[in-house]
């Protein structure tokens, strides 16, 4: 044999050697340590280069040419068995770092808007949106504002009708109380504009807490109303019923069917009680609408001439549509809460659950 | 008030169905409440034709009946009743019919005969108490019919919701006239026959001091009756309409009132002395009303009285003394009108509330008065004997019955409703008992007369809202107005900023209890306290929210939270009453576990520095920065764990523990915490401007120092800042420690800072410059020793 064919034989064992020993290296940090071993400065391969030097110059080229190829073939086959590795471990490392993806996240715990707080935010925004100007006035009320301004002299029957707390009288003065309504707002309002000189148009929503002397299943001594007035030239009924449609409708996020119903109240005339559709049975007659179809749900009318005359507007000029609601009985409503007092009892479960 | 539909007949025809007539008295304006049906006639009785009939062969008492009912085949029936003959026309109930005393009919043998039925007496269809033999049905009543149908029994009570201003409706011939006018039915005019009068009987004297206040007064006396219980059709409308029967006398002037509104009085003549007066009451006069009350009255009250005494609080209430017992033979009746300003004012002042009240403070119809006193002394007469006097009449009775005038433009009327007004509402209108004239020199202006019934009718916008009644809300269509303006308005997240930090808003009342008050707020007078409260739970307005939520805290705290955040956003409320202020806040209430035990976190209580982060972040979202001061003299607080609250210059509010003594009170056995800003003392706030993000690096330094206990940290921090300059950025505690190594009396601060330059880089050296800055100052300011 050959000083060339042995040296040929020997590349091709060592090769075969490195090949085996590369496919069973079983980790990266093994594999690098063959890589050194086989290809590496003092590697085998390259100390059988060594053994080149004896060959006669001629045939040099083709054992380089014969290492050369052998090099190639083992770094493609470190290569591969490099990432056939890497690829083991990555899912080695993957699986040790499995977690249970059903373990809550860290949360925070949620607050709560009040219903009522999200009512009354519900129906201002949709207010806003038409243009009404937001005002707000004291709850501790006189006679005047709460009454005499809104056509509800002394002997008026209607008095009698709000249960009103008074206040113990403090020296000579006149009887204060906490107001029955939102409606002295509207006095208020209407008053300021005109005493700055202001005239109409006015269109106002007033919200806030009002308190009647009544506490049982039905009745809350301390409740929110949302008022809303509208004052201008040629405002007519039909306005009023325009509004209250989109109102209520906007606010129930639905088309609701209304009813108006003639009543009575001093400070409109007209005068209207304001009936949706029962929400419950979607009129085909329920407990909650007595079997009427029609759950009532507020009072409306066109502001009395004597209400816009005690404020100094002309009502031969001027004409105006005012609602008064109850915002505890429209949440109700909306969302089928069923005992008014569940709202200031403050339950913190009911809040979360009906709060946004 | 309860109208029955057969009572409600007796003035108009009305054939409409129940729920028609009540679809229409709510389109009218007279809300329907509820509708009782007490005869919903039996169904399954028919009318029967007696064909044959026999002797039962086993029983003498009972018969064997071959009935025509309209079917096919007779029934056979057999009857224990003897009042009947072949030819008859009988009540039968048929096999499957459940009587109004709960019998239900079988098919069944008596004695060995079948029977297939049962023929019925009054007392067995509910129309009569008791009843001796079948009822006899006239000889047309048509074989097969239900006799629920041909005799009419279907009864319905409408109770309706009468307005105030509708005094007129508070009667079955107000309530008819609506209806009939609605309907295009007539109203029927009751019977003007005046009753038999009888000139030996002599009629009362009567004076009238203050006309304005009683502008008609009519009086008879009737002799010789006999007072006995009314007939018991009488009594069952009575008690149909709600009313209780007392006796015949009562129950014809009750029935009266409610037939055609006018309430009535009547006395017992010989318990009177002399001639009745009406007139105000003496201050200190006293008398004791039917309800066996005693009551003071005033000069406000009008009465009536006899020479010696008060009889009567004029429209509200007799005298017990003066009433008509069973035992009355004479009486005297009156029939007058009052003012209804008048009645108001006592009926409110002395308590008193009658079913005479309710009507003369919601307006009488004065052209009843006469009309009243001819049917109720007629029916007194015609029940109980007796003669009676010419009535006696003080006031111009033609001018109290004067119709009002009101002139209105059409023009304006449609402007208001917002609808064409159609020609056919007049008519209704006119039915109403409104006469209109045509103005025709105004092409537009039509002139109504009002009638005497309408009190509440006084000013064209009054007959707006007629029209709107007689053309229906259904028909004025929905309109939205004109948009005026939309002002500019800043939405200002109030609550809703510490909702998203996890607090639950709740909603208190207002009013809280004395005790809970001085709990936070001395007893300096300044409470503003209800005359009429619910409770003493609920008497005085609230000077502080921090009551409202422990009891809160303590009522979820009772209920297995183990932790609550709330916040509630309201009005406090400070006197005295002629400076009363009206306070908006905002406060919080922390207490027990901030999170539940999580895998990743064990729960927490909540301690000051939860409290006043929520603060904090609050004023921040508002675009305010606050600061916080020492404050050992809050009353309810535990000192050396509050402070005051600075907002610019202003204290703003408190946040700080609630003492441990209070909040046992409330049964919370975990420290609470608690904070409030007054919302009313806050401005605006800064709008964020833009600032160019920094060009170059800033540069983090931690120092370490140890420091007097009792030095703030805020005040450590602004001679940090002082002496710095302006190339610190942010400078805060990091680390706090006094554990082992420190020495006591001390803490460990550790203090990182953040410096950067607006035009270059900043160096090392700069760095070193700054904090050898800091490092003297706390020196010299704190002798704080820089550690490690």
């Amino acid at each position: 044999m050959s000083e060339l064919d042995a040296l040929k034989v020997a590349l091709k064992t060592l090769q075969d050697k490195a090949l085996d020993e590369f496919s069973n290296a079983e980790s990266l940090q093994a594999l690098q340590v063959l890589r050194v071993s086989y290809l590496g400065k003092k590697g085998e391969l390259t100390s059988v280069l060594k053994g080149v030097g004896k060959l006669p110059p001629k045939e040099r080229p083709v054992i380089g040419q014969f290492v050369n190829a052998s090099k190639q073939t083992l770094s493609e086959s470190l290569e591969k068995r490099e990432a056939c590795l890497a690829l083991k471990e990555k899912q080695v490392r993957i699986e040790a770092e499995r977690i249970d993806v059903t373990l809550s996240g860290r949360t925070s715990s949620k607050g709560s808007l009040h219903p009522v707080q999200q009512g009354l935010n519900e129906m201002t925004a949709i207010f806003s949106q038409l243009g009404f100007d937001i005002a707000e006035g004291p709850e501790i009320e006189d006679e005047f504002h709460n009454f005499d301004a809104l056509n509800i002299p002394q002997e008026h029957p209607a008095r009698a009708m709000h249960d009103t707390f008074f206040f113990h009288p403090d020296g000579d003065e006149k009887a204060n109380l906490l107001r029955t309504h939102t409606s002295p707002v509207q006095i208020r309002t209407m008053k300021a504009c005109v005493d700055a000189g202001g005239e109409p148009p006015l269109a106002v929503v007033a919200t806030g807490r009002v308190y009647r002397c009544d506490y049982d299943v039905t009745h809350s001594p301390m409740f929110h109303q949302v008022e809303v007035f509208k004052v201008d030239k040629n405002i007519s009924l039909a306005h009023l019923k325009g509004v209250l449609q989109h109102f209520l409708s906007a606010y129930f996020e639905k088309d609701v069917p209304i009813r108006l119903r003639p009543h009575y109240f001093p400070f409109t005339e007209p005068s209207a009680e304001v009936d949706i559709a029962c929400v419950f049975c979607h009129q085909k007659g329920c407990r909650v609408c007595k079997g009427s179809g029609w759950i009532e749900v507020l009072g409306s009318g066109m502001i009395h001439p004597n209400v816009l005359k005690s404020v100094g507007i002309d009502s031969t000029v001027y004409s105006g549509f005012a609602f008064g609601l109850g915002v505890e009985r429209l949440v109700m409503l909306k969302y089928g809460i069923p005992d008014l007092r569940l709202f200031f009892e403050n339950d913190v479960r009911f809040l979360r659950r009906m709060g946004a | 008030m309860k109208i029955p539909l057969s009572w409600l007949k007796e003035h108009t025809p009305i054939q409409k169905s129940v729920e028609v007539i009540a679809d229409t008295l709510v389109r009218l304006g007279h809300e329907v409440e509820g509708i009782e049906t007490p005869r919903s006639a039996v169904k399954g009785v028919r009318v029967g034709h007696i064909l044959s009939m026999e002797k039962h062969p086993d029983a003498d008492k009972l018969h064997l009946l071959s009935i025509d009912v309209g079917e096919v085949e007779p029934l056979a029936i057999v009857c224990g009743a003897s009042n009947m003959g072949v030819g008859d026309k009988i009540p039968v109930a048929t096999v499957g019919t459940s009587l109004p005393n709960g019998l239900k009919i079988k098919k069944g043998k008596i004695r060995g005969q079948a029977s297939f039925g049962m023929c019925c007496s009054e007392a067995e269809l509910g129309l009569a108490e008791d009843a001796d033999g079948l009822l006899i049905l006239p000889k047309d009543a048509p074989v097969g019919d239900e006799v629920g149908t041909y005799l009419a029994l279907e009864e319905a009570v409408f109770d309706l919701d009468i307005t105030p201003n509708r005094g007129d409706c508070m009667s079955m011939r107000g309530i008819a006239r609506d209806l009939a006018a609605d309907q295009g039915l007539p109203l029927i005019e009751p019977s003007d026959e005046a009753v038999q009068v009888t000139e030996s009987v002599s009629a009362p004297n009567v004076r009238v001091l203050g006309e304005g206040d009683c502008p008609l007064y009519t009086a008879c006396r009737i002799d010789g009756i006999k007072v006995a219980a009314s007939p018991d059709w009488l009594q069952a409308r009575l008690l149909a309409a709600g009313l209780r029967p007392i006796h015949g006398v009562v129950d014809v002037i009750n029935y009266t009132m409610l037939d055609l509104g006018q309430p009535m009085h009547a006395f017992d003549a010989d318990t009177l002395s002399g001639d009745i007066e009406v007139r105000l009451a003496k201050d200190g006069e006293t008398f004791v009303a039917l309800d066996g009350r005693e009551v003071s009255l005033d000069a406000s009250d009008l009465v009536i009285a006899d020479a010696e005494k008060v009889i009567a609080l004029a429209g509200i209430m007799g005298s017990d003394q003066t009433g008509v017992s069973e035992s009355t033979t004479q009486i005297i009746l009156e029939s007058a009108a009052f003012k209804a300003a008048k009645i108001s004012t006592s009926r409110r002042t002395k308590g008193l509330v009658s079913d005479s009240s309710m009507r003369f403070e919601r307006g009488v119809d004065p052209a009843m008065i006469r009309v009243a006193m001819n049917q109720a002394s007629q029916m007194i007469i015609s029940l109980f004997g007796g003669k009676v006097s010419e009535t006696t009449c003080v006031g111009d009775a033609e001018a109290v019955i004067q119709d009002k005038h009101i002139q209105v433009s059409m023009q304006r009327i449609e402007a208001r409703l917002g609808v064409d007004v159609p020609e056919s509402a007049n008519d209704v209108l006119e039915r109403m008992g409104f006469s209109i004239v045509r103005d025709d020199s105004q092409a537009d202006t039509l002139l109504f007369s009002v009638p005497s019934h309408r009190h509440d009718v006084s000013i064209v916008e009054d007959i707006s809202e007629e029209y709107a009644r007689v053309i229906g809300f259904d028909a004025i269509p929905a309109v939205m107005p004109p948009l005026a303006s939309i002002k500019p308005r800043k939405v200002q997240k109030t609550v809703e900023s510490a909702v998203e930090q996890g607090f639950v808003q709740v909603i208190n009342y207002a009013f809280i209890a004395a005790d809970d008050q001085r709990l936070f707020v001395p007893d300096d007078g300044r409470d503003l306290v209800l005359a009429n409260p619910i409770s003493d739970a609920m008497s005085v307005m609230r000077r502080s929210v921090f009551p409202s939520l422990l009891n809160t805290a303590k009522y979820n705290m009772n209920r297995q939270q183990t932790g609550v955040a709330l916040v509630e956003l309201g009005r406090v409320y400070e006197g005295p009453m002629s400076q009363r202020k009206e306070i908006n806040v905002m406060a919080w209430l922390m207490a027990g576990e901030l999170q539940t035990d999580a895998w990743y976190e064990k729960a927490r209580k909540a301690d000051f520095f939860d409290m006043k982060g929520a603060v904090e972040t609050w004023l921040t979202g508002r675009g305010l920065t606050a600061r916080f001061m020492v404050d050992d003299d809050v009353q309810g607080f535990q000192s050396g764990q509050t402070a005051k609250i600075f907002v610019g210059k202003s204290v703003v509010g408190h946040v700080g523990k609630v003492d441990e003594a209070i909040a046992s009170q409330y049964d919370l056995d975990t420290n609470v915490f608690v904070a409030s800003v007054n919302l009313d003392l806050l401005h605006a706030g800064k709008q964020a401007k833009f600032q160019p993000l920094p060009e170059f690096p800033s540069i983090e330094r931690d120092l370490v120092f140890l420091f007097d206990k009792t030095i703030a940290s805020e005040s450590i921090l602004q001679a940090v800042r002082k002496a710095c300059g302006p190339s610190l950025v942010d400078a805060h505690i990091f680390d706090l420690y006094d554990g082992q190594g420190v020495p006591d009396g001390q803490v460990s601060l550790g203090i990182r800072f953040v410096l950067q330059h607006a035009k270059r880089t900043l160096t090392q050296e700069d760095s070193d410059q700054a904090m050898q800055a800091v490092i003297e100052a706390m020196k010299t300011h704190f002798e704080a020793v820089l550690r490690g």
